[in-house]
């Protein structure tokens, strides 16, 4: 554990950080699609050390009656992670900062789905984040629009979506736990319709000038567009190399 | 050329009627589902790989009574609510897994339906596939379920559901058959595989008569070869 005084320097002079990136590189990002036999859509994603599995059930029939929308499908979004994601113990019981994520993403997946075709029923959306080391949220966003398409849910785009901040006077692209935790560290994670550049997930914790804001935004609508030719090929993968089952004897 | 298209990915940037599973944005043409997308004709339009049956008028469809009420059944039909089916509609006495076929008389904007031309099914089994895999178990005018029925001898009912209704003959081969058609569905040439995979399996050359069959439902041939013509050319060799 660094000391309180003690000050990493988390980009170098040749503008490398920690772990050898650029400034506006992201992390190793895997994503596979298709990989629950049993749900409607499915997506397992590594993005450096965060690990997501999503899972799509529905379109269904909305109970509790009283949760549907006459005119809408709803999306129930689940965000949760694994007790063991975290270093210390998680406690299993949803918390206030699982509950406000559950909320921001389904309303970002929402703006995604022609939701007005489903009246009276229920998406859900359930995201497990198994392995976590910042940007779980947008990495949930990311794996959970794959699995919404793996579904076959009329879409109007996917989601994608990226963190970026500052950290030790720079601003980064896709930032990792030791750059979060910098004293300066800003952190906006932010999704994006790739196509139409429509945010529908904004956040911010920290400071920016107005200078700094604009070009943090412009990075990550960059980097956005990255993690977007992954899931695209993600989905398109599934179709290319297929085996065919063997029914047991 | 057929492509596979993502969400939201651009098909033409032409102006083209649009066909199904598309939307327009500011004057291109975008897909809205994962699927085949085709930009050839005068339609641009998405063959969908993945997604849920969604009801349409005249459909064929295999259903398995879920409940009996006092003057009727319960119906489901792998939609999102199960249909009533009125006892005065039928002479048989039904009970609660009880097959059946039926055709779609009616949808509201609930997507929930009403069903006429029962017929009750009796004994056989129900085979489960993806919906939009269904077109290509029947193939173009029933081609591939000729082939089925010759391969395995089973009597087959394909509901546009995705349940497929299964009697007699060689059933194993018949489910190994359409998990093949299943994960091949995306693929070109499939009927041809198909044949020669069956004649393999069954010992004896399969060949599929090029009539129509009259055991194959003619109100779902009709819908079916409209969405055929999206998968097949007339060669029957494209990726489809």
């Amino acid at each position: 554990m660094a000391k309180k005084n003690e000050t990493k320097v988390l980009v170098d002079k040749k503008g490398k950080r920690i772990d050898g990136r650029g400034v506006n590189d992201i992390r190793p990002l895997k994503i596979e699609a298709g990989v629950i036999p049993n749900a409607d859509g499915s997506a397992s994603l590594e993005w450096g050390q965060n690990k997501v599995i999503v899972s799509v059930y529905g379109p269904k029939e909305c109970l509790p009656k009283h949760t549907q929308n006459p005119y809408k499908a709803v999306i129930k979004c689940n965000y949760r992670m694994a007790t063991f994601s975290v270093p210390d113990r998680k406690n299993p019981r949803p918390a206030r900062r699982e509950i406000e994520i559950s909320k921001v993403s389904g309303e970002a997946l929402e703006k995604a789905i022609f939701v007005e075709r489903f009246p009276g029923t229920e998406i859900d959306i359930d995201i497990e984040i198994i392995d976590s080391n910042a940007g779980t949220r947008v990495a949930g966003l990311v794996a959970a629009a794959v699995a919404l398409a793996d579904a076959g849910i009329p879409m109007k785009d996917l989601v994608a979506g990226v963190g970026v901040g500052k950290a030790d006077g720079h601003l980064l692209v896709d930032l990792n736990k030791d750059e979060e935790d910098a004293d300066d560290a800003v952190d906006i994670p932010l999704a994006i319709l790739p196509n139409s550049e429509e945010l529908v997930l904004l956040q911010m914790d920290g400071l920016l000038t107005r200078k700094e804001w604009d070009k943090a935004l412009k990075m990550g609508i960059e980097a956005s567009k990255k993690v977007y030719e992954v899931q695209k090929e993600a989905l398109k993968k599934k179709y290319e190399n297929v085996k065919v089952k063997e029914v047991a004897k | 050329m057929k492509r596979i298209v993502v969400p939201g990915e651009l098909i033409t940037d032409k102006r083209k009627k649009t066909g199904s599973h598309v939307f327009v944005r500011e004057g291109k043409i975008y897909s809205e589902v994962i699927g085949l997308a085709n930009d050839e004709g005068e339609y641009a339009s998405v063959v969908p790989l993945e997604g849920s049956y969604i009801p349409m008028r005249n459909d064929l469809i295999v259903g398995v009574v879920s409940g009996e009420k006092f003057s009727g059944y319960d119906v489901g039909i792998n939609t999102l609510y199960p249909t009533y089916l009125s006892k005065k509609e039928i002479r048989d006495r039904l009970k609660v897994g009880s097959i059946l076929s039926a055709k779609i008389r009616d949808i509201d904007e609930r997507r929930e339906v009403d069903i006429e031309n029962i017929r009750v099914l009796y004994d056989g089994e129900i085979i489960t596939v993806s919906p939009v895999k269904v077109p290509r178990i029947i193939g173009r005018e029933g081609s591939m379920l000729n082939v089925l029925k010759d391969g395995t001898g089973s009597s087959i009912i394909v509901g546009r559901n995705g349940w497929i209704w299964a009697k007699g003959g060689n059933i194993p081969l018949l489910i190994e058959s359409i998990n093949k058609i299943e994960s091949e569905a995306h693929t070109a040439n499939l009927t041809n595989k198909m044949e020669e995979f069956l004649s393999k399996k069954a010992g004896k050359k399969v060949n599929a008569p090029k009539a129509k069959e009259e055991k194959a439902p003619k109100m779902e041939d009709k819908n079916v070869d409209k969405k055929d013509e999206m998968i097949e050319d007339e060669k029957g060799d494209l990726i489809g």
